[in-house]
């Protein structure tokens, strides 16, 4: 068992109250998910925060965890070197209650690159294969694992200075779609991405949201395809 | 601010190039000067010789280094190559190779300034 100062950051009705530091023992496998678990239950069950599935599988329990996004389920507390755990709020998101924050701006943004599929055949009956060994398959491999916890959001720089920017995610998820073969929706999604103010080209490469990925998805790698693929004129072209 | 390398590499780009942006209305003020006949060029540059300068002319040099490695970096990122490896691409190539070239030209342009002085 090691001793850990965990410091929480306290918020209520949208107004911060600070810091509080709580003293938890905790196991050497334990994780930061723990730790606020023995935050809410040992010293005040008022402490509120996030998380479901526990197995890093959901991202509910994404925070900031000594200044950086990442789910608390999936950080050991050990792994972190200090003897200080400072967790906050995920930033560039509103906050709720202490570290629970509102991921209505995340989805709002998610939104506006039309997430869902939209077939080309929707009236079609036949299976649409999809070989793992196609282009599609190749090039999205690795990009398709997002479980839209915001760590990327709230990690990004360009976010935090613009409201407007779809953020890593949105982004990641239209050129999944628009890699797509069997769908349609290039148009609404290409008008979302080309978007002076909110589009990839506000992207400044600074690799913060694929560093902090929990699903090591390389978002910065989606979003510097899709501006090649829109400066090469041919905006997108169906993978085979 | 995040304490990643992407995020650092970002704001020494910024930082570097506010620095070289400051030099070049310096530059381009002191030029100027000449249209104004070789005494206010002249007075203009001994505004220039005062020891401070040498020292803001060895920080000119390690800012122009910077901002060119990263440059270079932020290129090949852009054109979709070493994704993989940015932050070592950071590290290695804009602070080891760009220390390297900084102390290829610091040190004789610090000598130089101590033998004219003397």
């Amino acid at each position: 068992m090691s001793s850990y100062g965990v410091r929480v950051a306290r918020n209520q009705g949208g107004i911060g109250r600070g810091y509080q530091t709580f003293s938890v023992e905790l196991e050497d496998r334990m994780t930061v998910l723990d730790a606020l678990f023995a935050v809410q239950r040992d010293h005040d069950p008022s402490f509120t925060f996030r998380c479901a599935c526990r197995v890093g599988m959901c991202g509910t329990c994404a925070v900031s965890i000594n200044g950086i996004p990442r789910l608390a389920c999936r950080t050991r507390a050990s792994s972190l070197g200090a003897p200080e755990i400072v967790v906050a709020p995920l930033p560039n998101l509103p906050v709720l209650k202490d570290v629970a924050v509102s991921m209505e701006p995340f989805f709002e943004q998610w939104k506006r690159v039309t997430p869902g599929f939209r077939p080309k055949h929707p009236e079609s009956k036949e299976l649409a294969i999809v070989p793992a060994s196609s282009q599609y398959m190749r090039m999205t491999g690795g990009k398709r694992d997002c479980i839209t916890c915001g760590a990327c959001f709230g990690a990004c720089g360009v976010k935090a200075t613009s409201g407007e920017y779809l953020g890593p995610a949105a982004i990641n998820r239209a050129l999944l779609r628009l890699a797509d073969p069997r769908d349609e929706a290039v148009a609404p999604r290409m008008k979302a991405l080309d978007s002076e103010r909110a589009g990839v080209w506000r992207c400044h490469t600074q690799f913060n949201c694929t560093a902090v990925c929990p699903k090591g998805i390389s978002l910065t790698d989606s979003i510097v395809w899709l501006k090649r693929a829109m400066l090469r004129r041919a905006p997108f072209e169906k993978l085979p | 601010m995040i304490r990643l390398t992407g995020m650092y590499a970002h704001t020494l780009q910024r930082v570097t190039g506010l620095g070289l942006l400051l030099y070049l209305f310096l530059h381009v003020r002191t030029i100027h000067k000449l249209s104004e006949g070789p005494q206010a060029f002249d007075e203009a540059l001994a505004f220039f010789r005062h020891p401070l300068f040498k020292l803001g002319e060895i920080a000119l040099l390690a800012a122009v280094i910077l901002h060119a490695l990263n440059g270079i970096r932020i290129t090949l990122l852009d054109l979709g190559h070493a994704h993989g490896r940015q932050a070592s691409l950071f590290w290695r190539l804009t602070v080891g190779a760009g220390a390297v070239l900084f102390l290829a030209g610091a040190i004789p342009m610090f000598l130089f300034a101590i033998l004219k002085v003397r």
